[in-house]
């Protein structure tokens, strides 16, 4: 009796450990193999960081970097400053009603809004391009910001901006000087959810880039599909890498800094 | 005359600064949605878009692109029904049961999510080809003698739809377990159900919030997916986000492929709508506490 | 001098008319409280003088000055908020900085002055913690520094005590008047807790749930005199008797229907006090005494049974049902250990108060 209640604790502990064995597995298994020295998934040649330096002299690759980074931070800059500037400045009797505007983005499947974009796009004759690839990110980084720097608002004590102004503030210098530190760790997080968000997307990028624009997630996308050097896993564990650090930053600064929940 | 103006534009400030962020929605959200129906009624030749005709709807009144619909359908609904399976285990073990380890937990799990889906794709080929290394780790415990067919196959395209859309299954449904209270699960107890009953009558019910949204946060984005079921499938079949791109893409038919999104997203729609009533029967009335 | 006026002040949420017409005079200097229960509209009152809310129509002024329309960052008034209202990005000395900044003062004078407020609530050792790391009492103090290091005319305390615990707002309270004593800045302090009221007031205003002001006076005054049933039932607890006034020429009387008649101080020059017509007698319990044997000198006397007893440490509580099932609360304080006489349930008692214990309300 006592044997089959502890294979009973031990069953749910144990299945959690397989999903998350699976959920590695791949990844695990792609971070050895950027080390190994021979080009083939089966066999072993030892430890070599040739895939590397092939990574890190590939032109195409830092082509694609670029054009990712250049993206990834218009993104971020454009839907911070907008979505920002949104939540701070409108009365907080709209604000609610508002939010819900930007819901569509998220409900939509992807390719749904890069199929839009692409329709209005062509049919004005506008050229695809970094510019409309931008303009795409953007608005699913709208998405994110405006939830959740308004959540982030409505959590807020109304009595801090009433304190400030008791104690001589102005209502514009009570905005900057309270309200909008208390907001910053999540503006904070909202940028680095949007960076991820834009550097990873390829469903937007497939459809709004043009022939001129390759994204990283574009140019693994055209290696993969004419047949993958292993230079590919070196790229992907330096991807994991920044990834990994990435969601240590944004856990820092939504959950220490931001007091509270996930999501 | 001066001082007016400036008076005026100092009240007209927010109105600028909110303006952006809801121009912006609409010019490339609404807008462009718009444009798609729009297109749908047009003929296409060489850019040029003109006439206003049902045509395009009427040419998937056929089989083969009812098939294609049912096929990313199903793909969708089987998905998040293997999640929820797989899911609700973690979200439970991860709210009710893993006391040091909860942060780093959600930390791993959270982590893949925001990692490249091509690089999860891709290595998901290196493990599952024929000289991969799941093939070779069961060949080399003696398991099998020869290599199985792991990818160009539906066991692939689940595997790796499942492995991408895990946790967005695992994360509502946790939340909403982290908050239930201990005291419900105990009064349950108290009166006497064993814990399997109280699971079924307590915690199922009050965590169906979490599942739905869960359910949907996998099964909405599943429904468009092409990139996995192409790629893990052989590129054999087609699905709905990979006939829109061959419209828009291949043969440059954008009021084809509009009509066509159309059609797949009134599906989706009634699809999820039912889906939702469904889900909604099931949950429990909310008391105001 | 900066003594508060509220000149006919009307204000209305929604419809609801939460202040109408109220009229009311804070004197300059003293520790005054704003009495009343939930919903009164003491808080209403306060953010009017505080500026977060104007007022439908009357004015407000601080000395000579109609501050009615004067902006909330322009009034000389700071408020200490119920939940503190911290700064939670800035640590303890920034927050107590905050409002000496905004109005631009060096900052050596602003070291001082903060250095000097934070060694008078006791936390220097916390000047530059951030606000997580204190405990209620400590944020308690950090919001008080940060009114009061502006040297305000008026100081307008919202219920501050209310999130703390017993003996720790014990603690505040006695705190709180010391530092108003040494400030003498004026003070209104609104509370719906009326033995904090009666502790720390040097007047008070007793406020109805029609936001009405029923009595303005010392905690003495309002106690001993309440001028209304209701402020005699929400300061301390009371016996109250539905009565005739009887005025004869050497005394005055008041015939209770089924229990007695008793002998009370008429009150002068009211109209409401007239030969034949209806009031209310008001005896507190502690001034009631009771006895298992007839007692002499005492004016008015009642028989009945002691129904309930509740022991209170200091006191006892006696409920003793007179004639008519009208029950009569008694407060004995424990003066023995044990009473000489020891009343016990069911015992048949005396109850006895002098003519001046009582006093005759009219509604």
């Amino acid at each position: 009796m006592k044997a089959l209640h502890v294979c009973k604790k031990a069953l749910l502990p144990f299945f959690v450990g397989v999903m998350y064995l699976f959920l590695y597995l791949p990844i695990i298994l792609l971070v050895v193999l950027s080390f190994n020295a021979s080009p083939y998934f089966y066999a072993w040649d030892g430890l070599s960081l040739q895939w590397y330096r092939e990574l890190f002299t590939s032109t195409e690759v830092w082509q694609a970097l670029q054009n990712s980074l250049i993206v990834a931070f218009s993104a971020v800059a454009l839907s911070l400053l907008c979505g920002v500037l949104l939540v701070f400045y409108l009365k907080r009797r709209y604000l609610r009603k508002t939010t819900l505007l930007f819901y569509g983005t998220l409900a939509a499947p992807e390719i749904v809004l890069a199929v839009g974009l692409l329709s209005a796009f062509v049919y004005f004759a506008v050229p695809l391009g970094l510019l409309t690839l931008i303009v795409g990110h953007t608005l699913i980084g709208l998405a994110y910001v405006v939830p959740m720097v308004t959540s982030r608002l409505q959590e807020m004590d109304d009595a801090l901006l009433q304190a400030a102004m008791d104690l001589g503030a102005t209502r514009g210098y009570a905005l900057y000087s309270v309200v909008l530190p208390y907001l910053m760790p999540t503006i904070i997080g909202a940028g680095l959810l949007v960076f991820i968000i834009s550097f990873d997307d390829f469903v937007i990028a497939f459809f709004c880039a043009g022939a001129s624009a390759q994204t990283l997630p574009l140019y693994i996308f055209s290696v993969i599909r004419s047949g993958a050097t292993p230079m590919i896993n070196a790229l992907s564990t330096v991807l994991l890498a920044i990834s990994s650090l990435l969601v240590l930053l944004f856990s820092y600064f939504t959950i220490k800094k931001g007091g509270g929940d996930y999501a | 005359m001066k001082q007016s103006l400036r008076a005026s534009l100092k009240s007209e400030i927010p109105f600028f600064m909110v303006v952006p962020a809801l121009v912006w929605q609409v010019l490339f959200f609404y807008l462009p949605l718009f444009f798609v129906i729009y297109i749908s009624f047009t003929q296409q030749e060489n850019n040029l878009f003109s006439a206003h005709t049902w045509e395009n709807y009427a040419t998937f009144f056929a089989w083969p692109f009812a098939r294609v619909l049912l096929r990313s359908f199903s793909l969708a609904v089987g998905t998040s029904i293997i999640c929820l399976l797989a899911g609700y285990p973690i979200a439970y073990y991860l709210a009710r049961r893993a006391e040091r380890w909860k942060n780093v937990l959600l930390f791993l799990l959270v982590l893949p999510f925001w990692t490249n889906m091509l690089v999860q794709v891709y290595a998901w080929f290196a493990l599952l080809e024929r000289v991969g290394f799941v093939n070779r780790m069961l060949s080399y415990v003696g398991w099998i003698s020869t290599p199985l067919t792991l990818l160009n196959n539906s066991f692939a395209i689940y595997v790796v739809m499942v492995y991408y859309y895990l946790p967005f299954m695992v994360i509502p449904i946790y939340a909403v377990l982290e908050k239930l209270q201990d005291e419900y699960l105990q009064a349950s107890r108290d009166l006497g159900a064993t814990p399997i009953q109280t699971f079924w009558r307590v915690t199922l019910p009050l965590s169906m919030s979490g599942i739905t949204t869960g359910f949907f946060l996998v099964f909405i984005p599943a429904f468009g997916e092409f990139v996995i079921p192409g790629f893990m499938g052989g590129h054999k079949y087609m699905y709905v986000g990979s006939l829109i791109s061959y419209y828009y893409l291949v043969a440059r038919n954008e009021s084809m492929g509009a009509a066509f999104t159309v059609v797949s997203g009134v599906l989706l729609l009634v699809g999820a709508y039912m889906l939702y009533r469904l889900f909604v029967h099931f949950t429990p009335a909310e008391r105001a506490s | 001098m900066r003594t508060i006026r509220i000149e006919h002040v009307s204000k209305a949420y929604n419809g609801d008319r939460i202040l109408d017409d109220l009229n009311l005079t804070i004197p300059s200097g003293q520790f005054f409280a704003l009495l009343g229960p939930s919903g009164s509209g003491k808080t209403t009152l306060l953010r009017l003088i505080a500026g977060f809310e104007t007022p439908d129509s009357g004015r407000i002024f601080i000395g000579d000055k109609d501050i009615t329309q004067v902006p909330i960052n322009e009034r000389k008034v700071n408020t200490v908020f119920q939940q503190y209202a911290l700064f939670p990005h800035m640590n303890v000395f920034d927050n107590v900085a905050y409002g000496l900044r905004v109005k631009g003062l060096p900052e050596k004078e602003i070291e001082q002055k903060v250095r000097k407020i934070l060694s008078v609530v006791h936390l220097e050792k916390q000047m530059y913690k951030s606000i997580d790391q204190l405990s209620g009492g400590q944020k308690q103090r950090v919001a008080l520094a940060r009114a009061v290091v502006n040297e305000p005319d008026v100081l307008l305390l919202d219920e501050p005590l209310a999130a703390l615990d017993l003996k720790l707002r014990e603690r505040m309270l006695v705190e709180l008047v010391a530092l108003q004593d040494q400030l003498k800045t004026t003070f209104v302090y609104v509370t719906h807790d009326q033995t904090e009221a009666l502790t720390v007031a040097d007047t008070m205003a007793i406020m109805n749930s029609d936001g009405e002001i029923e009595q303005v006076g010392t905690p003495k005054e309002i106690y001993e005199f309440p001028k209304s049933t209701f402020v005699a039932n929400f300061v301390g607890t009371t016996n109250l008797f539905k009565g005739t006034l009887i005025i004869e020429d050497e005394k005055t009387l008041i015939d209770v229907p089924h229990v007695g008649r008793f002998s009370v101080t008429c009150p002068t020059n009211q109209p409401w006090a007239c030969n034949g017509c209806k009031v209310v007698l008001s005896v507190r319990p502690e001034k009631i005494n009771i006895s298992k044997e007839p007692l002499e000198g005492f004016a008015n006397k009642l028989q009945g049974i002691v129904e309930s007893i509740i022991y209170y440490g200091r006191s006892t509580q006696y409920n003793v049902r007179v004639a008519n099932d009208t029950i009569v609360q008694v407060f004995e304080q424990n003066v023995e250990h044990v009473r000489t006489q020891v009343i016990d349930y069911e015992d048949s008692v005396y109850l006895y108060w002098q003519t001046a214990s009582g006093v005759v309300l009219n509604k």
